[in-house]
């Protein structure tokens, strides 16, 4: 039996889990929300969560009714991600794994989305699509690599969304791209142009239909063409957009035409979240990977293709 | 905690110099080892020293005193995160 506590805070939402073998115990998360027109800033999101870890850290033991002495491995985010508040976090894991006794794992924040979405989705062998704020990569794994097929050339997806969201001045709260999501469900009509001259609701479903079929079309083009050159018959979407319906019904239509499954999250398991990285850390530390103190620092560019994964063949 | 900053005529260069006591030493190294990993996000103009000897000692030079203050701002954040965590936490299991 092997429990692991993972910590994540690499963007703006900062969690803690517990995972035993393969259970998920507790994870609780807390996200840090700016007022519409603003995106979040380094200094400002470790602030968020200096304020919080701590709190957040005891609800995850006390959700999942363990004692520290009950904990085989902490892991944490080495990357990618914010400096300032990858260091936040980085700074409570290495205390308290020197404090309970306990081994240090620093585990790649998109192998954390992978590994997650292999373990709530049973999914063998997938294409990976991980779609978030921060990140855009189209994934196969081969020969102990997380192989990057494909990944955007300047900004995330999330990125693009988030953006437009700030202009038109679309409330955060829950997220940028779920509000986004929820009134372009309301377009009916596929408008060329991003800008037409309609009624105000009309006019931003117009514009967010557009935005929302033509980004995620491109996404849908290069996953298909990964699972091609693979001749994979699996697709799984991971990240924080991964949640859009929208997304996995277009993913969907595809894989059909393929005779393709498709495998997605909800939004417990798609979001940043500390029980992900708690089962990527499960993962590396039963096959004998562990993260020596020095060697714990923490790094905003982290490549998914760096990691060595040994615990698969 | 006892700071000090005072320009050193030789260098030319600012330094400044922090004494944190801890209740043990084996504490003030867990410190140590939790603050010293992350290399400064500033690639020059500043250079960051953190040894132990019973307590924690931190010991600073910089060429411009914006520098030297931002430096020394960021390491008492987070130096005050790892002695928050110790306090909730600790103590330290026996080896």
């Amino acid at each position: 039996m092997t429990v692991v506590i993972g910590f994540e805070g690499s963007a703006n939402k900062i969690g803690i889990g517990i995972i035993r073998d393969g259970e998920v115990l507790s994870n609780p998360r807390r996200t840090y929300i700016t007022p519409p027109g603003q995106g979040f800033l380094p200094s400002d999101t470790a602030r968020h969560h200096r304020a919080v870890i701590l709190t957040v850290l005891k609800e995850a033991l006390e959700q999942a009714g363990l004692k520290p002495a009950d904990i085989d491995c902490v892991a944490y985010t080495k990357g990618p991600g914010m400096g300032a508040p990858l260091v936040t976090v980085a700074l409570v894991a290495r205390t308290v794994s020197q404090l309970w006794g306990k081994p240090l794992l620093g585990v790649n924040h998109c192998i954390g989305h992978i590994e997650m979405g292999r373990l709530i989705t049973k999914a063998n062998n997938p294409t990976v699509l991980y779609v978030s704020g921060g990140n855009t990569q189209v994934i196969a794994y081969s020969e102990r690599r997380y192989r990057i097929f494909g990944e955007t050339i300047d900004i995330a997806v999330g990125n693009c969304l988030d953006r437009f969201a700030r202009v038109i001045k679309i409330s955060n709260d829950p997220s940028p791209g779920y509000n986004i999501e929820q009134m372009a469900k309301k377009g009916s009509q596929y408008v060329e142009l991003p800008y037409t001259v309609k009624g105000m609701d009309v006019s931003f479903s117009g514009i967010l239909s557009y935005i929302e079929e033509t980004l995620f079309s491109m996404l849908v083009e290069i996953t298909e063409r990964a699972m091609a050159h693979c001749g994979s018959q699996e697709v799984l979407i991971v990240g924080g957009v991964g949640c859009n319906l929208r997304l996995q019904e277009m993913m969907g239509v595809m894989c059909k035409e393929r005779g393709a499954k498709l495998f997605a999250t909800d939004e417990r398991f798609c979001i940043d979240n500390g029980a992900m990285i708690a089962q990527a850390g499960w993962e590396m530390f039963r096959s004998g990977q562990v993260t020596e103190l020095k060697d714990s620092w923490i790094t905003q560019r982290y490549r998914t293709d760096e990691v060595e994964v040994t615990w698969r063949d | 905690m006892a700071a000090a900053g005072e320009a050193n005529g030789g260098t030319g260069k600012l330094e400044s110099s922090l004494d944190v006591p801890f209740p043990s030493s084996r504490e003030a190294t867990i410190a140590l080892r939790s603050l010293s990993p992350d290399k400064e996000p500033r690639k020059g103009g500043i250079s960051k020293l953190i040894t132990v000897s019973g307590s924690t000692l931190s010991r600073w030079s910089a060429d411009e005193a914006r520098i030297l203050r931002v430096s020394v701002n960021s390491f008492l954040d987070h130096l005050s995160l790892v002695l928050e965590t110790m306090e909730m936490f600790g103590p330290p299991v026996a080896v």
